[in-house]
């Protein structure tokens, strides 16, 4: 649930974003300067939030009147090892130290639904976050780490499976479909691709986290469109953005159970009841035609 | 000669249980603390919408007795005191007001008179007082807002919570309770206070599984109003099962109760995620109106504009506590609503796009959507096809059915209600 500190959107004097060049990160970006924010996204090179030396960086580059978006990670593509997950913390220890020296208007972290247990078929932001691997704890201590600072309103956002051109992950679902089937001309499925899952595009995370930043949001909130489909249909939707060519849409002997997820976006809705989310086939046409530009 | 019965605290219960007590004959005093209050009831000005209520409390004025000075309950036997209990938003009962009245009529009265608490208490509660007491009771009520006057005057049963219930009750409260002929269960005190706990958990048990099978009614093409008759006929179940799916648990009273459990239940160690679990479905089902409206209207519409019908919790009552009509407005403040209800004038609060129509028709001109938040009888007598001609657009939110889902497609309507999966 999260609630907003101004009712009426107000664009605050700056956004400071960390991890500005990374998927979702370069998406907000885009957002903000569309709407005329001034926006200073360190690049790692001016700030690398691994070094210690990152922290008195930062404290010299914020400003009390910032609005901070942390969207910076190693993510799981990049190790799932205990030394990953100790840098991902370091990362934070070195923000949350610069924000306790100059704390800002508005900190938004971006988190991810890995912190809820994979067996979690329906969730709310009510359910408890009980994170099964390195990378779901890392992000509850983050939060945990970051709701500490004192005198900073912090925003959680809690995104699913994002999906769009830029992502680089590759992980399972709409990019890799889409990449493989331009490929190859297939489509490999898990087991019949029976799971059924939220799917949003990178896009609408961006505006929705513009819209938190105008409003100066407060609390937890999913990030899920509330409608949840199998792998096999987000296969057949990708596989129908290249007709008349034929994809190749193949099963694979199924190693792991079968498990759903299902978002209850009621919390997003009263957040923002007249927010539209991109439909699905539209997100998987725009992503066909971006990778289609990015060759 | 009939004994003389006092009521102690005129809200709700209070007034209802004393309007009921002087039908059956008896002599009634009715005491409330705030003479303010008690002349607005002297010049037959309620505050309270109920069934019944108005004709009896002008058929029996003869036999009731208004007061704002506790004195005036020396002359009863039996004296109830039966303020409502207020709740905060957890559901937590404030028991501030029951005890400063509790002590008003103690001191009140003599030690022979029958003092019996018919507020909602928690467990505990009588015991506690019966150290300053002699003659204390506690009395299980069963009352339903809407249906009030009626369970008042044909109970089922009626749960007395003694100090020791091996004794006999005193002779004036039993012969005023044997009246009804129904059968009278004594009980400890304890027992008493969590055998009405029981019953609303009982009631919200089966509303919890009504509405959680009825979601999924919903998704995969099943039809909870046909599903319905078959548990009725079960004799575990019985035909007067709340089975009814709706818009989460309301009202105040079964709420307080599910907090009252998991209060228990954490200071004794016990487990309640049951009652939880309850409680967070009906949460969930409380935005059923909200998420449907913003799948169908809010995210396609310009500027729309949403016609609500009805403001209480529920049907022929004139409380709004918890009501899910409100819960849905203050989620639209930001969208042009129109909203009638046939009791309460207007929602609460300041709602600058809330427009407070004089009638359900008027509350659906230039409307996008519909939504029956309150199944009032006078909503069911509305023709689809009239509102269908008022209306801008044409979605239907009709939760309870008030209306005939066939109709309404007839009139070019989308109809979607509780249990039933959406239809075009």
């Amino acid at each position: 649930m999260i609630s907003h500190s101004q009712l009426a959107p107000q664009r605050p004097d700056r956004v400071v974003l960390l991890g500005g060049n990374g998927f979702i990160g370069d998406a907000i970006r885009r957002q903000l300067l569309g709407r005329d924010v001034n926006v200073l996204a360190p690049a790692s090179a001016d700030c690398n939030l691994l070094d210690p030396q990152s922290a008195a960086q930062l404290q010299s580059m914020l400003r009390p009147l910032d609005a901070v978006v942390m969207a910076a990670a190693l993510t799981p593509d990049r190790g799932r090892d205990m030394g990953t997950f100790m840098k991902n913390l370091a990362m934070v220890q070195h923000l949350a130290a610069a924000l306790a020296a100059v704390p800002c208007t508005h900190l938004v972290y971006f988190s991810s639904d890995a912190v809820y247990p994979a067996e979690l078929s329906r969730v709310a932001e009510a359910a408890p976050a009980s994170p099964r691997d390195l990378y779901g704890v890392m992000h509850y201590a983050r939060e945990v780490m970051l709701r500490e600072v004192k005198h900073v309103p912090i925003l959680i956002l809690r995104p699913t499976l994002v999906y769009g051109a830029r992502d680089t992950h590759n992980a399972y679902g709409p990019n890799r479909f889409c990449r493989s089937a331009a490929g190859e001309g297939t489509i490999s499925l898990f087991g019949e691709g029976e799971e059924l899952r939220d799917h949003v595009h990178v896009d609408d995370v961006a505006r929705l986290t513009v819209r938190c930043i105008l409003h100066r949001s407060r609390g937890t909130l999913n990030v899920a469109t509330g409608t949840s489909m199998s792998f096999r249909a987000v296969a057949q939707t990708v596989a129908g953005r290249f007709a008349p060519r034929q994809i190749d849409i193949r099963s694979t002997p199924r190693v792991t159970p079968v498990t759903h997820r299902h978002y209850d976006v009621a919390n997003l809705v009263k957040a923002f009841p007249d927010f539209r989310f991109t439909a699905f086939e539209a997100g998987i046409a725009a992503l066909v035609t971006d990778l289609q530009g990015e060759k | 000669m009939l004994p003389r019965i006092g009521f102690a605290g005129m809200t709700h219960l209070g007034l209802v249980s004393a309007v009921a007590a002087s039908e059956k004959g008896f002599g009634v005093v009715c005491f409330d603390p705030e003479a303010g209050h008690v002349r607005l009831l002297t010049e037959g000005r309620w505050p309270i919408a109920e069934a019944q209520l108005d004709e009896l409390a002008v058929k029996n004025r003869g036999r009731l007795r208004f007061s704002a000075d506790p004195v005036a309950l020396r002359a009863c036997d039996i004296v109830y005191v039966a303020p409502d209990v207020p709740t905060d938003d957890a559901g937590g009962s404030d028991l501030g007001a029951i005890s400063a009245l509790l002590d008003q009529v103690s001191s009140a009265v003599s030690d022979e008179t029958v003092v019996v608490i018919l507020s909602q208490v928690p467990p505990g509660f009588t015991r506690e007082k019966q150290r300053r007491i002699r003659n204390l009771y506690y009395q299980v009520e069963t009352l339903i807002f809407g249906r009030a006057v009626e369970r008042a005057l044909r109970p089922e049963r009626y749960v007395v919570g003694c100090a020791d219930p091996a004794q006999p009750l005193p002779a004036r409260l039993a012969a005023f309770l044997a009246v009804d002929g129904c059968p009278i269960l004594p009980m400890r005190y304890e027992s008493a206070e969590l055998a009405k706990i029981a019953i609303n958990m009982c009631l919200v048990a089966s509303v919890s599984t009504a509405n959680t099978l009825a979601e999924l009614c919903e998704r995969i093409g099943a039809e909870w109003s046909e599903i319905v008759p078959a548990l009725k006929l079960d004799r575990r179940i019985g035909e007067h099962a709340y089975l009814a799916p709706g818009l989460g648990i309301a009202g105040g009273n079964l709420e307080r109760d599910l907090a009252t459990v998991c209060t228990l239940a954490d200071r004794y160690g016990t487990d309640a995620d049951v009652v939880r679990a309850w409680v967070a479905n009906s949460r969930h089902r409380r935005d059923w109106a909200l998420t449907t409206l913003w799948k169908h209207v809010l995210t396609g519409t310009q500027d729309p504009v949403i016609a609500v019908l009805g403001l209480t919790y529920k049907e022929n009552t004139h409380s709004v506590k918890n009501s899910p009509a409100l819960a849905l407005l203050d989620n639209l403040q930001s969208f042009a609503t129109r909203v009638y209800d046939p009791v309460v004038s207007s929602p609460p609060g300041t709602r600058p796009r809330c427009h407070r129509a004089a009638s359900a028709l008027e509350a659906c001109e230039g409307a996008d959507a519909l939504a029956v938040m309150t199944p009032w009888p006078e909503f069911r007598r509305l023709d689809p096809a009239e509102i269908a001609s008022r209306m801008r657009g044409g979605i239907v939110l009709d939760p309870y059915a008030v209306f005939s889902a066939v109709a309404c497609r007839s009139a070019g309507m989308r109809y979607l209600t509780l249990g039933s999966p959406p239809k075009d």
